[in-house]
């Protein structure tokens, strides 16, 4: 009865379980299914049409050409996903520790943070990352970069460097609800910032480029890791170090957000 | 000798509590503000709860109750004092504990939202590492207990308030723990779903010897499935014993109901060692009249009242 090891494995399982009967009782709703995938796609179609407005009024932002300007949304879109899909229970976590709910994720002999974030995943998610991912094969194309296995290799680890990045600043901006209560608003803002990702961190004056590179890293979530790709020789040195930021800046936020599962235990309210 | 399934000795629990301030501007200061009090919410209970005893845990709002619970299945850390579930220390290995018990906490289900009741059943399943047979031979006996058939492959969001409950205490013994913690298992719910829930922990309590920690404010739930209470109040214990050896306490006690002449019922709990029924009768008699007569013996709610009021 004790001794019973439950490493990745075990949790991988135990996601993909949960997904699987998530998804079967999400598309069970039809109607709500149709009406989801829909507002998707609009979703991601008005994003794109602006997009697109802009660039018929500037041909180019700071040397960024439109198809250029269209591989950093591109990146954006994808490295925004796996935050999208898999931590969007971070949104309703203030609700949980406001009412005293979220007592019941710390008796199962799972991960707290892992149970958490398993109990969601956000569908909305994939159709973004499909878009993603055609406008990134699209500029990448008429960019003319050469596709060989170390270019699709270097962009995976960028992609998912990014998207570290952006889950570690939703996780600390979430774990805040833990020791305030106008945290929503916490949240509202740094989810906003996500948009800044979409423009070449150039455009910014030097206090909000220092900001987005150190404070908020908002700029890895796609400009740095699009410039290493575009033109490498612009980029900072320290993108080459980047993964290993991205992993420890999200080890760091799950840190915080477990210490606030304790101060939240210790309150007990 | 056979494990305790609890043992506390001297368990004090305080916490720190900001001083809130109010504003957006006040909760970024709380972020930064050393500007604690110290609230001592237990205070040096000790107590012993023996594997496959029911237990009821009572004591008014705010009286320490959830605190305890939350140090018993590992969440809290006492400040002082000792505590063992099991023979394990519950916080120093909160995973390792929390496979020995089960809970059902607050009114908001712990089970997976969207899925049918089995889905959920298989979850826990992996996430507590149940043999196949187990499982199958629990559900055996819940099928003995209950008629699942309504509720197995039903939603958990599309339940009555009472499926619901069954659903969650049948999930918090799944595993087979060893103690059970439940929280106000019957409240909001009508009476025969009170008697269904009732018989249900019964049922599990003497298959399966799971020891019962039950906190509730309903006496019927005492009544029916408690031999010992264990009351607080004010962070400190202050009573624990047999219910009867309570009720024997206030034996001198009755409930006189007397029906006046305007039909309205009216009560008075009587000391029969300190006042005499018959006067108080032929007061009222004398008043206006009695249609009606009933005496009892003092009710197991009337005597918790009486110890919330003024100790044993």
């Amino acid at each position: 009865m004790s001794d019973k090891k439950r490493d990745i494995g075990f949790y991988l399982s135990i996601y993909r379980k949960i997904l699987i009967q998530d998804l079967k009782s999400k598309m069970s709703y039809r109607a709500d299914f149709i009406i989801s995938t829909f507002g998707m796609i609009l979703t991601n179609l008005s994003g794109f049409i602006t997009f697109m407005i802009l660039f018929r009024n500037f041909p180019s932002i700071n040397g960024w050409d439109y198809h250029h300007m269209l591989f950093l949304y591109g990146f954006a879109l994808v490295s925004l996903t796996p935050v999208q899909c898999f931590f969007d229970n971070n949104w309703n976590l203030r609700f949980h520790v406001r009412t005293g709910d979220f007592i019941k994720y710390c008796f199962r002999p799972i991960n707290v943070f892992f149970y958490f974030m398993s109990e969601v995943f956000d569908i909305k998610g994939l159709g973004q990352l499909a878009f993603g991912i055609g406008t990134l094969i699209y500029a990448w194309s008429h960019i003319g970069l050469e596709v060989t296995f170390g270019s699709i290799c270097l962009m995976m680890l960028y992609l998912v460097t990014a998207s570290l990045f952006m889950i570690a600043i939703m996780n600390f901006a979430a774990a805040t609800a833990f020791w305030m209560e106008g945290s929503g608003n916490v949240m509202v803002i740094m989810f906003r910032f996500k948009d800044y990702a979409r423009y070449p961190a150039s455009i910014f004056n030097k206090i909000f480029r220092v900001i987005f590179t150190f404070i908020i890293p908002i700029a890895f979530v796609a400009y740095y890791p699009s410039l290493a790709i575009l033109d490498p020789s612009e980029a900072p040195v320290m993108i080459g170090i980047a993964p290993i930021f991205g992993i420890l800046f999200f080890f760091l936020s799950y840190k915080f957000w477990m210490r606030g599962v304790r101060r939240y235990d210790f309150t007990g309210s | 000798m056979e494990q305790k399934a609890i043992v506390m000795k001297d368990i004090c629990k305080d916490f720190k509590v900001l001083n809130r301030h109010e504003g957006l501007k006040g909760s970024i200061r709380d972020l930064f503000s050393r500007d604690f009090r110290t609230v001592s919410a237990v205070k040096n209970v000790s107590l012993t709860i023996e594997k496959g005893e029911i237990i009821g845990y009572l004591g008014p709002n705010g009286a320490g109750k959830s605190t305890t619970i939350k140090m018993m299945t590992g969440v809290l850390e006492p400040t002082s004092g000792e505590i063992t579930v099991n023979g394990n220390v519950p916080y120093k290995d909160r995973t390792k504990n929390s496979e020995n018990i089960g809970v059902v906490f607050g009114q908001r289900s712990q089970l997976w939202w969207s899925l049918p009741l089995i889905e959920s059943f298989n979850l826990l399943r992996d996430i507590y590492m149940v043999e196949k047979k187990d499982y199958e031979d629990m559900l055996d006996l819940y099928r003995s207990l209950v008629d699942l058939e309504p509720i197995i492959n039903k939603p958990v969001r599309q339940m009555s308030l009472g499926q619901r409950t069954l659903s969650d205490i049948l999930a918090a013994f799944l595993h087979n723990p060893d103690i059970v913690f439940l929280d106000e298992p019957t409240i909001g719910l009508d009476v025969s779903m009170k008697a269904k829930i009732r018989d249900l922990i019964k049922g599990l309590n003497e298959n399966k010897n799971t020891t019962v920690i039950l906190t509730t404010h309903d006496m019927g739930d005492v009544d029916a499935l408690c031999k010992r209470i264990i009351i607080i109040d004010k962070g400190q214990k202050i009573y624990d014993n047999d219910i009867d050896h309570l009720k024997s306490y206030f034996g001198s006690y009755r409930t006189l109901s007397l029906r006046l002449s305007d039909d309205t019922w009216e009560e008075h709990l009587i000391d029969e060692s300190k006042e005499d029924i018959m006067q108080i009768i032929n007061e009222k008699q004398q008043k206006g009249g009695i249609k009606d007569i009933r005496l009892q013996e003092i009710s197991t709610e009337e005597v918790i009242k009486k110890i919330y009021e003024g100790g044993v």
